[in-house]
């Protein structure tokens, strides 16, 4: 599908293919087109070209199909003007089906760690920001929706309303079978909980996996060959690019404890392990690892895995081809 | 200043007495008023919901246009309004002309651009985030625009405010389409001017308290919808 505003294209994707009860990832700097991506999937808007199937069935914004059963939470907090109870409500009301209101308000609120008892009489604003977002979490899950859509869902609340909001949606997977979608700048909190991550970049899913893109400005050393730094010591080497907007995806290796090439075409790059992640899907583990002040994200192998002499702090090689570059 | 202060005291004694002719006019502009503002209320808020929220082909022209004839003249109105009901007019034959709701047409006519303008402000300064929840959470075209009139309520009901200052202050249209005629078609604001013509401060004091009276009421009412809200 594509969507464009104004005549301007801002999401062009061949095609896109999410599991049911699955929960996958979407990465990408600002306007990549996550966010446009997760309103056409919510349904609130229809893209200019091309069509959403759910179930196998063509869907767009009021279709009776997709209503109440796919749900998007916004980046931003936004409560109506009205109280707790009447916010959760709203959903369930409009579906007509009323029965136990009050309890499956108060279950709703109970997911997202809020208790029903002190909140469901308080008034909109009354809620810090976190509250605000927990709330509108639970207005939807009281919906028990097939797939819930969530836009940096931990972005502009505090930390102790982020975890809340993280259980509550794991939650709801593992007891609804919901599939979560999920849009985030943590890229290393997507990989250890999706099943899989999309990278997105300039309204295109440009690949789903570990790849790195980095972005201009792109500068010509004395080599002749073109690259970008990452502080004074680390640098990247490439073809030229085509523009200077043009983002280049990088492949980066497996981590070696010396400095040895694998390959005579590769370079090889010194950074330092800062984390290690166990990635859910597979059960690998992932370390990201600082080259300067960009990082990158590889595989550990299953040696390294089984010897464990990898860890947050040390310093390892990592290697790429920049024959192998794409440039986007 | 003696005129005045005589004036005020038989202004209170026409109103504890009851008097007819001062609560004829009261009654004639509560009716009147009434008429006009269900009117454009009912027709008005639905098309300031979608000269708000749509956006389409000569929206900004016609936004302009509904701000112009927010401060249209009441006697142009009054003029407009008679030129249709009079006999000859093309109205004429539905015997309109110097009756309530021949008034109520006018009113309607001067109350519409700013019910219809003030409720697109409304809407237009309506969070985007809004329309996402209520999608979000299933809400289908109709449950869309019933519930952002509610959540847009505030705005509204400033509209239907400042539109109802309008009619109940508004002469020209009174005069022109009822005729003053007494018992009948004499509100407030005509009989006002007709009295203090008349050199009559008593009553056109009375009627200007009445006046003020139903506007306070109004706010109070008003502000006490907002504080529940």
């Amino acid at each position: 599908m594509k969507h464009a505003y104004g005549g301007r294209t801002v999401l062009s994707i061949e095609h896109l293919i999410v599991a049911k009860a699955s929960i996958v990832g979407l990465r990408g700097p600002n306007g990549s087109g996550k966010s446009t991506l997760l309103r056409l999937l919510g349904l609130i808007e229809k893209p200019v070209e091309g069509e959403i199937l759910f179930n196998g069935q063509a869907v767009e914004p009021f279709s009776p199909e997709g209503r109440f059963r796919i749900s998007l939470l916004p980046q931003e907090p936004f409560l109506m003007k009205r109280g707790v109870f009447g916010n959760v409500a709203y959903g369930i009301r409009i579906r007509g089906d009323v029965r136990d209101l009050t309890g499956r308000v108060h279950e709703a609120l109970s997911l997202v760690g809020l208790s029903g008892r002190d909140f469901v009489q308080r008034p909109w604003y009354a809620l810090s920001g976190g509250e605000a977002q927990r709330v509108a979490l639970a207005a939807r899950l009281a919906l028990r929706p097939d797939v819930l859509l969530l836009d940096e869902p931990t972005a502009s609340v505090d930390i102790p309303s982020a975890e809340r909001i993280r259980e509550a949606a794991f939650k709801a997977r593992e007891e609804m079978g919901t599939t979560l979608v999920i849009a985030s700048h943590h890229w290393q909190w997507l990989y250890e909980v999706c099943d899989e991550v999309f990278h997105l970049f300039g309204g295109k899913i440009l690949g789903k996996g570990r790849e790195t893109i980095l972005f201009g400005p792109w500068t010509r050393f004395d080599s002749g060959l073109w690259g970008k730094r990452f502080g004074d010591q680390h640098f990247i080497v490439a073809s030229r690019p085509p523009s200077d907007e043009s983002a280049a995806i990088v492949h980066v290796g497996s981590i070696e404890e010396d400095n040895v090439r694998v390959d005579e075409n590769d370079v090889v790059l010194k950074g330092t392990i800062t984390r290690i992640n166990l990635e859910r899907n597979s059960g690998r583990l992932v370390a990201t690892i600082a080259v300067g002040h960009q990082n990158f994200i590889v595989e550990l192998t299953e040696r390294q895995t089984r010897e464990r002499t990898l860890f947050p702090g040390k310093d390892v090689f990592v290697h790429y081809c920049p024959k192998k570059i794409r440039w986007v | 200043m003696d005129f005045l202060l005589e004036g005020l005291f038989q202004a209170v004694q026409l109103l504890i007495g009851g008097d007819a002719e001062t609560y004829s006019a009261v009654w004639a502009t509560l009716r009147v008023s009434g008429y006009s503002m269900g009117c454009s209320l009912m027709i008005g808020v639905p098309l300031g919901f979608c000269l708000g929220y749509f956006d389409f082909r000569g929206k900004k022209p016609l936004r302009t246009m509904v701000d112009t004839l927010m401060a249209l003249p009441t006697v142009f109105i009054g003029l407009l309004v008679y030129a249709f009901l009079t006999r000859n007019g093309p109205l004429g034959d539905f015997g309109l002309l110097f009756t309530l709701p021949g008034i109520a047409i006018g009113q309607t006519i001067l109350a519409l651009p700013v019910v219809i303008g003030l409720t697109a402000a409304a809407v237009e300064s309506m969070d985007e985030k809004l329309r996402i929840a209520l999608m979000s959470l299933g809400a289908n075209r109709r449950q869309l625009f019933l519930s952002s009139l509610w959540e847009t309520r505030q705005g509204i009901l400033a509209g239907a405010i400042a539109a109802y200052g309008r009619v109940m202050t508004e002469v020209g249209i009174s005069m022109m389409v009822g005729g003053n005629i007494k018992w009948h078609t004499r509100t407030i604001t005509t009989a006002i001017a007709l009295e203090t013509n008349k050199g009559q401060f008593g009553m056109g004091i009375a009627l200007g308290l009445v006046l003020l009276a139903i506007a306070f009421c109004v706010n109070v009412s008003v502000s006490l919808l907002r504080k529940r809200n």
